[in-house]
């Protein structure tokens, strides 16, 4: 879907949806009233969405600065909470007196997982759209598919990660961690609670080799046995995944899932129905855990039982000014964010919040080059998000965030079991990564 | 090679995959017998189903008030569709009513992506009470659901088999799906009898969704597109024995998860419906002899 | 035989371009033309973005006139051509991948691949047709996505599968040095297009057409007349997947990277949906059913509705297509045209009434 959030307004699909919703069924459209953000909306009426900008209450009016986003939209897999929480807040800085009295205009296109769409939807943003800046990208081939072009005409995106080109390219980098690394920190919590062994399954998409390599190194340097294993997704036969899981774990071994929540969630359920949750020693599951969707379909037998990497502060139980501004803005701007609070929304506000500091830096034009430029040039910028400031750089590849927390179901929400945690530089490519930033450690 | 020890638990979580296969195939045959239709919506409606009664609990609405809308919108969707689309098509190729039914498996699916979106990574399920008793069997724990997943085929199987045997309305609807004409000629109410035997196959389509739903995962994709692998089951007893039907989806769900543990074989398990069905197919047509008539193979 | 339409089909001459009453050589002339228009003028006029989407169309028009050619001229309703399309784009990566051949010469040996293990599929349609057919090639389809989501396909990789997992920097599928630019690459497409578009028509003007509107009308009938049916069905099968691996190998180039998650088994649902929509018996249906599926889902991107109405509209369209206009909308349409046509016609040559607003 392509929409202009200019200014937040009702879409047609969206009205259409609502018209179709009541004609099915009236319960239909209760679904978002379920979703996090109505307790999200509650707590925050002590913060004002006017701090988002320069000028409370001033809307902004001068020329727009068009921005870009690409998402991944296709039954089963959505991303577009992150560009959808990356405009409620741009939103809320043209409210606010935008850049410098000029409003963001930001243009998003969606895909699905479609390399010819993607890369046409990229040319779309550049040749009709004219943006200046590409923020809030998430998709599961959009890096692969379009870092070229990227580089070829020098936008620095920041991004949601999944692809290796996201983190291995010089023109991209992530808030999160993506699947590899966010793999290594469950992991790495499950070695550090001395398992025996490690059985790492993960769902059969594009990278697999890639994502495998990092555990692999982290289980080789704690000289622990891994177990790769790949499932064809959707999956229909959860119970024998689950048995086949635990079987080659055994009793003091863990089980570490790389799995989109659905997934995780079949996998996870029915080892609980199967009776199989307490027998191994921990269960691990990379960052899409991480919603309380999970939890709460979960239940409490997986308290302290199931670990969560999470590349995001928690948002719930944090009560910071940044944390408190993102959950106002998802309250008054956030319509369109299906999942309300949660991890996506997270990296949504914090990559809006990047671009909107480097775009304050500008002087001058806003131009492809001077966008970018500033974009490159933002360097321990602190989100408020993620456990440490967050630098671009000029380096050959980008992982800026590889520093995270372990979480665990605790009554329908996660809590923080582990606070923030380095990503071990036994992974060749965090590494590799330390050495180019120059960080050491 | 793995030991004997190894495959154990996997034969109940086959039974159980079996169990699931079973429901689906069989309601596809029930409703070929009885409409002359293969209903490839059939795992689209009881989806949608499945997330309204999903809604409902989550606005507070008793389970099993939830579990009836469940119930009573696939029979509804179903009803509607057949008597719609139903005599238009009557007289068509079952080639083309089963393509028609793709038609209404694509709004369905449609409408589910748009009214239950993932987009911020949500993860729905539906619990049963079922699903905190059961039993122990080969070291795992087998819940309450999957027995009556399997016994709900197993009932399927017997009370279709001897209603469209033994009653009227039965007899009517198999004549109807064989010939509309000449049972219209003979004096059989057409409409009313179409319109039984639709609902009827909705309300299956229905508590397989609920069913499903648990015993899979409550996804549209998942559920809508698992028709396919369920077809095989439908297709090697050729559509119209449902005994067989169920016994091909137990050998299916069977074999599919004693492949698991088969590191070489583990990742190829999700063919097995579609080579079982292929062999069946081909051995069958290879026993027969070319035949003109539009019922055959 | 299988009889996608209530009313017998249009048989005897094919109606493919032909409209009622117009000379051959205006109809030939109008088809130059308009080649000529979307060869030289389309990427003068458009953007990249529907440049790239006209590329997909013409790569789908290939796919839709192969499954055409089973649907609406033999009656074999095939369910399982997105997973032959797999086939050929992977066969197709994996020789651009490993070999410097011409261009060309990938395309033919991709097509004339697939066009075997086509024909293998189509061995049991020997036996089989209608519903149960159609529902064997869906089993066979499911199967190929399964393999295919098993083995992915090739990324520059070595070995037979030529598949990398772990690499962080995958290789682009290379397209002809003389159509490396998206718009010289979306006239290489059509042109490919173009002559698969000719050797389907050939076939049809002659021998093996007349052969497969024999077999579709009554293949009794058609055997009694001492029609070899098993030949022409297999040909019909081999055509299918010929023109189908060269749009496979096109496909390849034409996205640059190839994921088995973009082949799911439902597209070849899909596929037959926009087939039937565009309408089955005529090759213009095949470029409808192209713009359908392609360019469709482009425009709308573009207009900011959500692919989920995209998938409503064609379950509609499969609806409306079987109950009411079986020829589907290339031959529904011109008709509806002239229908429009007579009536403005009827309208003029009565005076205007008076205040009339219209020209």
């Amino acid at each position: 879907m392509r929409t202009h959030k200019h200014v937040p307004g009702p879409r047609v699909a969206a009205a259409l949806v609502a018209a179709v919703g009541t004609l099915v069924a009236a319960g239909c459209s209760s679904s978002s009233s379920s979703s996090p953000s109505a307790s999200g909306s509650a707590s925050s009426t002590s913060v004002s969405t006017s701090q988002c900008g320069t000028k409370p209450g001033v809307k902004a009016t001068g020329t727009p600065i068009p921005l870009g986003a690409i998402a991944t939209n296709q039954p089963g897999t959505s991303f577009t909470d992150i560009p959808n929480m990356a405009a409620a807040y741009f939103a809320c800085v043209n409210d606010n007196g935008g850049i410098n009295g000029h409003p963001i205009k930001y243009y998003i296109e969606t895909e699905q997982t479609n390399p010819a769409q993607i890369a046409a939807d990229a040319k779309q943003l550049v040749q009709t759209d004219h943006v200046v800046g590409i923020v809030g990208n998430t998709s599961i081939l959009e890096c692969t598919i379009n870092h070229a072009y990227w580089e070829k005409l020098g936008y620095f995106v920041v991004d949601s990660g999944i692809a290796p080109e996201c983190y291995s390219t010089p023109n991209s980098a992530a808030i999160n961690m993506g699947p590899r690394y966010s793999s290594d920190g469950a992991v790495q919590y499950a070695l550090s609670q001395h398992v025996s062994k490690v059985v790492f399954d993960q769902s059969n998409v594009p990278g697999t080799g890639y994502i495998a390599a990092g555990p692999a190194a982290l289980a080789a340097a704690a000289h622990t046995p891994i177990v790769q294993l790949t499932e064809n997704v959707p999956i229909a036969d959860a119970n024998s995944v689950a048995i086949k899981e635990v079987n080659d774990a055994g009793p003091n071994g863990a089980v570490v899932l790389n799995f989109t929540p659905p997934e995780a969630l079949v996998i996870l359920q029915a080892a609980q129905k199967l009776g199989l949750e307490n027998r191994v020693k921990l269960w691990g599951c990379s960052t899409p855990c991480d919603t309380d969707f999970l939890s709460k379909a979960l239940g409490p037998k997986w308290n302290n039982k199931l670990f969560v990497n999470a590349e995001m502060t928690p948002a719930e139980t944090t009560n910071t000014p940044t944390m408190q501004l993102y959950k106002a803005i998802l309250a008054q701007y956030g319509k369109s964010v299906s999942g309300g609070i949660g991890s996506f929304s997270e990296f949504g506000f914090a990559e809006a919040e990047i671009v909107v500091h480097a775009l304050e830096s500008v002087t001058g034009a806003y131009t492809v080059a001077s966008v970018n430029a500033a974009i490159k040039a933002v360097s321990n910028f602190d989100t408020g998000m993620v456990c440490k400031p967050w630098t671009y750089g000029s380096y050959p590849m980008h992982i800026p965030n590889n520093t995270d927390y372990t979480v665990t179901p605790h009554n329908g929400t996660m809590v923080v079991a582990q606070g923030c945690t380095d990503i071990s530089s036994v992974d060749p490519q965090i590494a590799a990564y330390r050495k180019a930033a120059g960080i050491t450690g | 090679m793995p030991s004997w020890l190894d495959f154990q638990p996997f034969i109940a979580s086959g039974l159980a995959l079996g169990g699931v296969y079973a429901l689906s195939g069989v309601g596809t045959v029930v409703l070929y017998q009885a409409t002359g239709v293969v209903y490839l919506a059939f795992g689209a409606v009881g989806a949608m189903g499945a997330l309204i009664a999903w809604s409902l609990t989550n606005a507070g609405v008793v389970g099993w008030l939830a579990w009836l809308v469940c119930v009573l919108f696939s029979g509804a969707v179903t009803l509607g569709y057949g008597m719609l689309f139903g005599p238009p098509l009557a007289r068509r190729d079952p080639l083309v009513k089963a393509v028609a039914t793709l038609g209404l498996t694509l709004v369905l699916f449609g409408l589910m992506d748009l009214l239950w979106t993932t987009s911020g990574g949500q993860s729905r399920a539906i619990t049963l009470p079922t699903d905190n008793g059961g039993f122990t069997f080969g070291e795992i724990q087998v819940t309450w659901t999957q027995v009556i997943g399997l016994g709900a085929g197993v009932a399927i199987v017997v009370v279709t088999s001897v209603f469209l045997r033994y009653t009227k309305l039965g007899t009517a609807m198999r004549a109807m799906a064989n010939d509309r004409e000449i049972t219209a000629t003979l004096g059989v109410p057409v409409r009313r009898v179409e319109a039984a035997a639709w609902l009827g196959c909705g309300v299956i389509a229905g508590v397989s969704g609920l069913l499903l739903a648990d015993l899979v995962a409550l996804d549209a994709t998942t559920l809508t597109f698992l028709v396919i692998s369920s077809l095989a089951a439908a297709l090697i007893a050729r559509l119209r024995s449902i005994t067989l039907t169920f016994v091909a989806a137990i050998v299916i769900g069977l074999l599919h998860d004693l492949l698991t543990p088969i590191q070489s074989l583990s990742n190829y398990r999700d063919m097995t419906p579609f080579v079982l069905a292929a062999v069946a197919l081909l051995v069958f047509s290879r026993r027969r002899v070319f035949s003109a008539s539009r019922e055959e193979v | 035989m299988l009889d996608l339409a209530s009313r017998t089909a249009p048989d005897g001459q094919p109606p493919m371009l032909r409209r009622p009453g117009t000379p051959a050589l205006i109809r030939a002339g109008v088809i130059a033309v308009l080649f000529l228009f979307v060869l030289l003028a389309l990427p003068q006029l458009l953007s990249l973005y529907y440049i790239d989407a006209m590329t997909q169309v013409a790569v789908y028009s290939v796919v839709a006139l192969g499954l055409g050619v089973l649907v609406g001229r033999v009656g074999l309703v095939s369910l399982g051509q997105a997973a032959v399309l797999a086939v050929g784009a992977w066969v197709a990566a994996r020789l651009l991948f490993a070999t410097t051949q011409p261009y060309p010469l990938v395309l033919l040996e991709a097509g004339v691949i697939t066009m075997v293990a086509g024909t293998l599929i189509g061995l049991p349609a020997l036996r089989m047709r209608g519903l149960y057919l159609a529902l064997i090639t869906l089993m066979l389809a499911g199967g190929i996505t399964v393999v295919l989501a098993t083995t992915n396909f090739p990324n520059g990789g070595h070995g037979f599968l030529g598949y990398d997992g772990s690499t962080v920097h995958i290789p682009a599928i290379r397209r002809p040095s003389i159509a490396a630019s998206d718009p010289a690459y979306f006239r290489y497409s059509v042109l490919v297009a173009a002559l698969m578009f000719l050797l389907v028509f050939a076939h049809i003007r002659t021998r093996p057409g007349r052969a497969w509107a024999a077999i579709r009308q009554s293949e009794p009938a058609a055997l009694a007349a001492g029609i070899n049916t098993t030949l022409y069905k297999l040909w019909a099968f081999a055509l299918a997947s010929f023109v189908t691996g060269v749009a496979g190998g096109v496909l390849a180039g034409a996205v640059h990277y190839l994921y088995s998650i973009g082949f799911p088994t439902q597209d070849s649902i899909t596929l037959l949906a926009v087939v039937l929509m565009g309408g089955a018996y005529s090759m213009w249906g095949a470029i409808v059913a192209a713009l359908l599926l392609q360019l469709l889902p482009a425009l709308l991107n573009n207009w900011g509705v959500s692919a989920d109405w995209l998938t409503i509209l064609f379950g509609i369209g499969v609806l409306q297509v079987l109950t009411t206009a079986p020829a589907g909308l290339a031959d529904q349409v011109p008709k509806d045209l002239a229908r429009l046509g007579g009536l403005v016609a009827g309208r003029l040559r009565r005076p205007a009434p008076p205040g009339d607003g219209s020209p």
